[in-house]
């Protein structure tokens, strides 16, 4: 029995899914979203620095400036015919937010102020002091309420329903009251973040899992990149937990053990505000080579001065107390790189189309590529605004001109069995041990730095894993609110994932932006490798191809800060 | 002896009259000396801090002001709405020059001295509790309480917001206790008594206030108290005059009487009827008069 | 994942809890007790995490973000709500307190520390939680606002909807149908905003049964709140731009005005007139009986002679002058805040005594000295 059948499915309510309801619901589409969590708690939330657009309030700016800068920062792998279309609508889309109420810091002119990022070439990060993420959560939850669009809250999306080679919804669990339900819709788009939880030490939420890029995978549907795993250079040890670029960006250095602004060394021009893998791999050649603190380095904002740390860093100095035991304004706090974003993500052209039709993705589980091999600070905002935006918009377009919607009903059934031998399931062992190992290992052998016999191994060890998890054991075997359940589902989505990191991670025989190889291949190769891994789940297991990257203006040169 | 300002409030000067002269006869023994301000009106309690922010702000800036020209360092208040207020004019007045200039300004054009800042205002608890309080107040309260059963109920405003109070812990708050104790009382325990007796709202709201109300009342009662003992005139009109409205929607009569802290600390000091006034109560004291007359 | 597990490094404690689990099935409630090992460093989230991972899959709980900005975490220990991911452990264990898990307060238990948030967005949607600009024309681009004007709502921007106070919030717990702290101060975030031209609406709507005074002013949402939104400060906002712009038809208004009425004629409260003044000839007759008994204790005060304050003249031009300058409503208490934000970096006003260990309702230890 199917719950309900719409117009346009949203699975993930975090900035890009709520954007894209909102499109889809103004084109006159009936729209829901499904979230696994309410939506006002999605990961979008803890975004802190800001969103990137051309603006012109702080100086001298232009679209292509932007463009050029995320092109380069993307070390050339970036689509730039998709990264020409960001720059260009980003002002517009960030206008929007603040004509709906979005509670930006402000210039003394009183426009957006926008603050200096990583990588950029002019200071063009929109913010709302250092709790950016939460205010655009806000604002989009507020004009998700105004337009009472139906959200199916707490229910865990766990399949894609395929029938007539077309996604017809999706097969979910209900966390709150239990059961599987089989929502259809003629239209499906993916914003359901990345899967930051593949690693130890990652500024990622328990339940950035990677869902929808594992529910593509499993249709048939092609990945992109997904070796590009970004490590943020400023993270809590061992937690994880994010410390803004904005310190940066307000002027903070990073030390070494011997109070050295190490940067130089590796960035001399942009120092603390070059491009986010730089300063990961300085960091991390750093404490391998003995200059760190207690495994990691220190940034220090202590020169900022109370005053500015209280009104602009607030929210990071709380985390810092909390979660590092220091008080910034007295002490450096203790960073290292920590697992933060995934580049890579369901293949999709520039309006979120994916290979399945009718299937949308946007936001961070989508690969456009507006981010290539490396993401600057800022630009992963204003990405899930215009292209989930975009995806809305085509997404309910399609919808509105076709009528039919079948989910058969083997879908529910099936999802039903599998359930209950899952429930079923009393001798095993429980997922935690699994989940932990995995993420040690990958921290291990597919972190900063790559070489060829960890891949390797790292293979072997997620095959081993994926044996252990065919008997995985769920305690709960209740109806009521039961995230045991779907905490065992998350850890396959997860197991999957892996795997096709490595394999696309192993294939890519050179060093590019985030993918750093320099003990095997520790130069960028434009003549073989300009070009975007594609894994696809297919009868015969996962298969790696290659896709070109679409170059438009800018040719690639060599990337230096 | 230390010499204090010391603010009486409205309450104490009008319904309350109870808590002034319990008050003012205890002062001595506990070693203060009280230069009462003169020149000062109500603090504008929980209202005028709400309704006219600016004009309460200057209302006690008067008050602070006054009370630093007595040349005191302290400024001692027998209410918690008073404490509070005091408290947080003080330290935005203390914090903030620019704010400090400005109502100083004013306060000068009206004929009122300027305040610089030189004033702590404390609680007649916590100048109690303070430094070896406890041990001084053994002596003090010579003919002691008898084993007397006592609840104390803190009002909200002496705890919290704790960061602007932050005398003791607001979650578990034990000054109350060990005056109890002090004096030779037995202190009863009960989860109500760091929660709210609906005073601010018993004229506009009483039906909920009654609901909050019914808490430490009945809480207390359970727990076997002889006494409720609060620091709070406003807390002491909602547990005394307003305990009889219980009724209706209890059809319970509780019979528990409130004391003030000065009347607790004040009877076991061995102070007279005149001083102590209970019978100005509504709900009558005379079953605990007559425990520790035995 | 448990962060916890993979981290050996790290010296590790003795970690003890207590945790009402329930059933809304069957109504079932049990406090159980449980104990594991953990790295120094955790919080009471990791805690539970160890719990549910290796001792009771069944555990219910939210959790996301484990850095204090998704507001999921929301549960009560000792009996004040807190974030789980923002309590840290070490500190309990060093000092042997076992600390009493349950769910958040006032509103409905799905199961264990799961509650049923349904009532909590009700009453956020109530507030009409989206900016209303009215007729003015939308500019092409964003609004010009100045950095001054978006500091009223500053802090209540900063609120994540975690719950922690209306777990607590003393009015909604006799009175399960007020607002409440959180969608009040929602509400105040659209009536501070420049770009909201529904101000009179709003608050005519907030000035109802239910609404803005209903609260009780206990502050024990203030003191809940993790995140510093200090919802008490938003409330009393509200009321100080409903007087300010004559919409004071409720007896809460009223009660209000008739203090700033006695403290600017006779500077002391004139409390005997404050009854009808608040409520109403009508109803003040309706309360004779209880007033005479009243009367007869002496808790009357007689209105005349007047209790008149020595140079109340002063206090009557101090209101004078504070109504011509420019913090009136709001901004009278945005004033304050600047001062306010600065106690979050140095030690609280006054000396923290060293209580025992007791949570108000468990049985004291002897008290000493």
């Amino acid at each position: 029995m199917v719950e309900a059948k719409h117009d346009v499915l949203v699975v993930g309510a975090g900035c890009a899914g709520m954007r894209a309801a909102i499109e889809a619901f103004d084109a006159g589409a009936d729209v829901a979203i499904i979230s696994k969590i309410h939506p006002v708690r999605s990961h979008s939330g803890a975004a802190e620095g800001g969103i990137n657009a051309a603006l012109g309030n702080a100086s001298d700016d232009s679209p292509e400036k932007h463009a050029f800068d995320t092109v380069k920062g993307s070390d050339y792998l970036g689509d730039q015919d998709a990264i020409e279309i960001l720059c260009n609508e980003a002002p517009g889309d960030v206008y929007q937010l603040e004509r709906w109420g979005a509670v930006f810091s402000r210039t003394d002119e009183g426009t957006i102020a926008q603050r200096p990022f990583g990588a950029a070439g002019a200071p063009r990060t929109a913010y709302a002091a250092d709790i950016t993420g939460h205010v655009l959560i806000q604002v989009l939850y507020e004009q998700i309420m105004k337009r009472d669009i139906r959200v199916y809250e707490e229910y865990f999306a766990w399949k894609l329903v395929v029938d007539d080679d077309r996604c017809q919804g999706v097969i979910a669990w209900n966390i709150l009251h239990g059961g599987v339900a089989a929502i259809g819709a003629k239209t499906t788009i993916v914003c359901t973040g990345g899967a930051g939880r593949l690693y130890v030490g990652t500024t990622n939420a328990y339940a950035c899992t990677g869902d929808g890029m594992a529910l593509a995978l499993r249709a048939g549907v092609a990945l992109e990149d997904m070796e590009m795993m970004q490590f943020h250079p400023t993270t809590l040890s061992p937690t994880g937990v994010l410390i803004t670029e904005g310190t940066r960006g307000e002027g903070a250095y990073l030390l070494n053990s011997e109070g050295d602004r190490f940067l130089k060394r590796y960035a001399p021009n942009a120092m603390e505000l070059a491009s986010r893998d730089v300063i990961s791999r300085a960091e991390q050649t750093e404490i391998d080579e003995g200059r760190g603190v207690d495994g990691n380095v220190l940034l220090d904002l202590r020169h900022l001065g109370a005053e500015k740390i209280l009104e602009r860093l607030h929210g990071t100095r709380e985390l810092a107390m909390v979660f590092a035991g220091v008080d910034p304004i007295d002490q450096p706090i203790p960073v290292r790189p920590g697992a933060h974003y995934h580049m890579g993500g369901v293949d999709t052209d520039v309006w979120g189309r994916t290979s399945l039709e009718a299937l949308y993705a946007a936001g961070e589980c989508a690969c456009v590529s507006v981010h290539g091999a490396n993401r600057l600070g800022g630009n992963a905002l204003m990405e899930t605004i215009t292209f989930g935006k975009r995806a809305g918009a085509h997404a309910a377009e399609w919808a509105l001109t076709h009528t039919t919607v079948t989910v058969p009903e083997s879908a529910q059934a099936d999802a039903e069995r599998e359930v209950k031998t899952l429930l079923d399931r009393t001798e095993g062992e429980r997922p935690w041990a699994i989940r932990d190992s995995l993420a040690q290992t990958m921290h291990e052998n597919f972190g900063v730095f790559r070489r060829e016999d960890e891949m390797q191994r790292q293979g072997e060890i997620i095959a081993a894993l994926q044996d252990r998890y065919a008997h995985v054991v769920v305690d709960d075997k209740g109806d009521v609110f039961n995230n045991d359940l779907t905490q065992a589902l998350e850890l396959g989505f997860l197991l999957e994932l892996a795997e096709c990191m490595v394999m696309a991670g192993l294939a890519r025989k050179e060093s590019r932006g985030a993918h750093a190889r320099p003990y095997d291949y520790p130069e960028r190769d434009d003549e073989e490798y300009l070009k975007h891994t594609i894994v696809r789940r297919t009868d015969s297991g996962l298969m790696l191809d290659w896709k070109p990257v679409d170059i438009t203006k800018w040719q690639p040169m060599e990337r230096t800060y | 002896m230390r010499t204090l300002a010391y603010y009486r409030g409205c309450l104490a000067s009008l319904s309350a009259k109870e808590l002034a002269t319990s008050t003012e006869a205890l002062a001595p023994q506990l070693g203060f000396d009280l230069i009462e301000l003169e020149s000062v009106t109500c603090c504008g309690a929980g209202d005028i801090h709400e309704a006219e922010p600016d004009y309460y702000l200057h209302l006690n800036a008067r008050i602070l002001a006054y009370a630093e020209a007595t040349g005191s360092d302290t400024l001692m208040t027998i209410c918690n709405v008073c404490t509070l207020n005091l408290r947080q004019a003080n330290w935005e007045l203390k914090n903030d020059e620019e704010l400090l200039a400005r109502v100083n300004t004013n306060l000068e054009s009206v004929g009122v001295p300027s305040y610089s800042g030189g004033i702590d205002v404390k609680h007649l608890l916590w100048l109690i509790a303070e430094g070896d309080g406890y041990d001084r107040l053994k002596e003090v309260a010579h003919k002691g309480l008898k084993g007397l059963r006592v609840a104390p109920f803190y009002g909200c405003q002496i705890l919290r917001p704790s960061k602007l109070l932050g005398f003791e812990d607001p979650d578990r708050p034990w000054t109350l206790e060990a005056i109890i104790e002090a004096c030779g009382g037995e202190a009863v325990d009960y989860p109500a008594k760091i929660k709210c007796c609906g005073f601010p709202i018993i004229q506009a709201r009483e039906e909920v206030a009654l609901g909050e109300l019914l808490q430490p009342i009945q809480q207390a009662t359970e727990a076997g108290a002889d006494a409720i003992v609060t620091p709070c005139p406003l807390c002491h009109l909602s547990l005394d005059a307003w305990q009889s409205k219980l009724e209706a929607s209890t059809g319970r009569r509780f019979k528990m009487p409130i004391l003030h802290l000065s009347q607790l600390i004040g009877v076991a000091a061995g102070l007279e009827e005149s001083e102590l006034n209970f019978k100005r109560h509504v709900v009558s004291v005379k079953p605990v008069v007559e425990r520790l007359a035995v | 994942m448990t962060e916890a597990a993979v981290h050996t490094e790290y010296a590790t404690m003795d970690v003890a809890l207590k945790i009402w689990r329930y059933d809304s099935s069957t109504g079932e409630r049990s406090l159980e007790t449980y104990e594991v090992e953990a790295p120094e460093w955790v919080t009471l989230l990791d805690v539970l995490d160890i719990v549910k991972d290796r001792v009771d899959g069944t555990l219910a709980y939210r959790k996301s973000c484990r850095m204090m900005i998704c507001g999921s975490c929301g549960m009560r220990m000792d009996g004040a709500a807190v974030l789980a991911c923002r309590t840290r452990m070490a500190p309990l264990v060093e000092r042997g307190h076992v600390p009493v898990i349950s769910a958040m307060g006032n509103l409905p238990i799905i199961k264990d520390l799961v509650v049923d948030m349904g009532p909590f967005w009700g009453k956020i949607r109530a507030v009409t939680p989206w900016l209303d600009t009215g007729y003015a024309p939308l500019p092409d681009r964003e609004h010009m606002v100045e950095q001054e004007d978006v500091t009223p709502i500053h802090k209540e921007a900063l609120c994540i909807m975690c719950g922690c106070c209306v777990s607590e919030c003393n009015s909604m717990e006799a009175d399960p149908d007020f607002l409440g702290p959180a969608a009040l101060a929602k509400g105040f975030r659209f009536v501070g905003d420049p770009r909201d031209h529904a101000d009179v609406d709003r608050l005519n709507n907030l000035n109802d049964e239910h609404g803005i005074w209903d609260c009780t002013r206990c502050y024990f949402c203030n003191e809940r709140c993790p995140k510093g939104v200090d919802p008490r400060d938003a409330i009393a906002k509200l009321g100080a731009e409903s007087v300010k712009q004559g919409i004071d038809h409720d007896m809460g208004a009223k009660h209000a005005k008739w203090f700033v009425k006695s403290a600017e004629t006779t500077g002391w409260l004139r409390e005997t007139e404050l009854v009808p003044k608040t409520q109403g000839i009508v109803a003040s007759i309706k309360q004779m009986k209880f007033a005479m008994n009243l009367a007869r204790h002496g808790k009357v005060p007689l209105p005349f002679p007047p209790h008149v304050a020595d140079r109340v003249d002063e206090s009557r031009a101090l209101r004078k002058i504070t109504q011509l300058q420019d913090r009136q409503g709001a901004l009278g208490h945005v004033q304050g805040e600047r001062a306010l934000a600065r106690i979050e970096h140095t030690d609280p006003g006054g000396a923290r005594r060293d209580a025992p260990e007791v949570t108000p309702g468990e049985t004291p230890p002897p008290a000493e000295g």
